[in-house]
C-alpha cells in the first residue's frame, strides 16, 4: 500500500467518521441543575450528620476520663478522712461514705446517658446509611469510637444498674457486630441481617429509648 | 497555552474558590459544549453523556483546590471528563456484554451495500471495537478535531503516543472496512 492510498483512506475514514456518536444540543441548563443539586446533597449532609456525633463522642470521652478522675480523687479524699475519723468515733465514716458514692455515680450517670444517647444515633445512622450502601469510613470510626467507649464503661464497673449493665453489654455485641461491617466495607445483606437480629432480639432501641430522658436524646435521632 | 490564558484560568479558579457562585457557572459554560460533546462522542448516548459530564464537573470542583495550572484548565478538565467516561464506559460494557446473549445482534454481512449506510455503520462498530487505548485518541483526533498536544495533554502520554495510537487506530479501522468496502479502503 502506497503513503498516498493511505491518504486517501485515512481521508475518508476522517469523512466517514465526523457523524460518529454525533451529538444533538448539549442540555446546559439541566446538567448544571443536577449539578448544582448533587453537590449540595454529597457536602452538606455529609458534614452536619457526621460531623456533630464525632465531636460528641470526644466530649463524652472527655467527661467520662473528668468524671472517673474526680470520682477516685473523692473516693481516696474521703477514705483517708474516714481513716482519721474512725480513729475517734465511728460514725463518721457513714456519713462520708454515702456522698462519696452519691457522687461518682452522678458523674458516672452522666457519662453513661451519654454514651446511650451517642449509641442511639450510631445505631440510627448506620442502619439509614446500610440501607442506602452508604457506609463509610466515618461510620467505621464513629463505631469504633463508641465499641471502646461502651467496653470502658463495662470496665469501670461501677454501674450497680443491672439493666445499665445488660444494656451496655448487648451495645457491646452491637456495636462490634457494626465495627466489623464498617471495617469490611461490602454491604453484604446476609451480615447486615444479623446485625438487625441482634438489635431487635436484645432489644436494643427499646431499651436505649426507654433508659434515656428525653432531653439527652440527640437531635435529629 | 498563552501566559494571558493561563492567567484567566487561575483568576476563574481562584474565584470559584473563594466561593463565588458565578465563576463556578462562568467555568462551567466555557468548558461544557467540547467536554459534552466529547463525553457523546465516546458514550454514543445523550443519557450516559449527560451522566458523565456531569460526574465531571463535580469532580472538577470537588478537586479545584488542586489545580495547579501547570497544564490549561481545559486539559485538566477533560483529564478528569476522559477519566470519568472510561470508567463508566467499562461499567456498561460489562452490563451490556451480560446481556449481549439474549438480544438479537444486527447482521451487518446481510444488509446490502453501500457507501453512506452500511459502509458508516461498519465503520461506526469498529470504532467501538478499537482498545481503550486506541479509542479515545481517534476520536479526540479524527471525530473532534483535537490535536496531538491536547490528547497528549488530557490523556498524560507523550505526543509521540498520541500520533502512534493514532496511526494504529487507522489502520486498524482500515483493516476492518477492507473486507467491506474493497481495495478502495485498504
Amino acid at each position: 500500500m502506497t503513503i498516498d492510498k493511505d491518504d486517501r483512506a485515512d481521508g475518508m475514514l476522517i469523512e466517514a467518521s465526523r457523524d460518529y456518536n454525533a451529538p444533538a444540543a448539549v442540555p446546559r441548563d439541566a446538567m448544571w441543575a443536577r449539578i448544582e443539586a448533587a453537590r449540595k446533597s454529597r457536602l452538606a449532609p455529609k458534614r452536619s450528620r457526621w460531623i456533630w456525633p464525632s465531636a460528641a463522642v470526644a466530649a463524652a470521652a472527655v467527661i467520662m476520663a473528668v468524671g472517673v478522675v474526680v470520682g477516685r480523687r473523692w473516693e481516696r479524699g474521703s477514705s483517708r478522712a474516714g481513716l482519721a475519723a474512725n480513729t475517734t468515733t465511728a460514725p463518721a465514716t457513714t456519713a462520708t461514705g454515702p456522698e462519696s458514692d452519691a457522687s461518682g455515680s452522678l458523674s458516672y450517670k452522666l457519662v453513661v446517658q451519654k454514651h446511650l444517647a451517642n449509641s442511639e444515633a450510631l445505631i440510627t445512622s448506620f442502619r439509614s446509611a446500610a440501607k442506602r450502601g452508604e457506609v463509610d469510613a466515618q461510620l467505621r470510626d464513629w463505631s469504633k469510637d463508641m465499641l471502646s467507649t461502651t467496653r470502658m464503661l463495662e470496665a469501670s464497673g461501677t454501674s450497680s444498674d443491672p439493666t445499665i449493665k445488660r444494656l451496655l453489654s448487648d451495645l457491646d455485641l452491637v456495636l462490634t457486630q457494626i465495627k466489623l461491617y464498617t471495617a469490611r466495607g461490602t454491604n453484604d445483606a446476609d451480615d447486615l441481617d444479623l446485625i438487625e437480629e441482634s438489635i431487635n432480639s436484645r432489644g436494643v432501641m427499646t431499651k436505649l429509648r426507654s433508659t434515656l430522658p428525653a432531653r439527652t436524646l440527640p437531635a435529629g435521632t | 497555552m498563552t501566559e494571558n490564558a493561563r492567567l484567566i484560568d487561575r483568576q476563574l479558579v481562584h474565584r470559584c474558590l473563594a466561593g463565588e457562585p458565578q465563576a463556578e457557572r462562568a467555568l462551567y459554560d466555557a468548558h461544557v459544549e467540547r467536554i459534552y460533546r466529547l463525553m457523546h462522542r465516546m458514550a454514543g448516548d445523550a443519557d450516559l453523556a449527560a451522566d458523565f459530564t456531569q460526574e465531571a464537573f463535580i469532580r472538577a470542583f470537588e478537586r479545584l483546590e488542586q489545580f495547579r495550572g501547570d497544564s490549561s484548565l481545559a486539559t485538566w478538565l477533560h483529564t478528569i471528563a476522559v477519566s470519568v467516561a472510561l470508567n463508566g464506559m467499562r461499567k456498561v460494557k460489562r452490563i451490556r456484554s451480560r446481556t449481549e446473549n439474549i438480544e438479537d445482534t444486527p447482521d451487518l454481512a446481510a444488509r446490502p451495500v453501500g457507501f453512506s449506510g452500511d459502509l458508516k455503520l461498519r465503520l461506526y462498530t469498529a470504532i467501538d471495537a478499537l482498545s481503550e487505548k486506541l479509542r479515545p485518541v481517534f476520536v479526540m483526533h479524527d471525530v473532534e478535531g483535537y490535536t496531538h498536544e491536547e490528547i497528549a495533554g488530557t490523556l498524560g502520554i507523550p505526543v509521540g503516543t498520541s500520533k502512534a495510537r493514532l496511526f494504529d487506530a487507522r489502520a486498524k479501522l482500515r483493516l476492518a472496512l477492507a473486507a467491506f468496502a474493497g481495495d478502495s479502503i485498504a
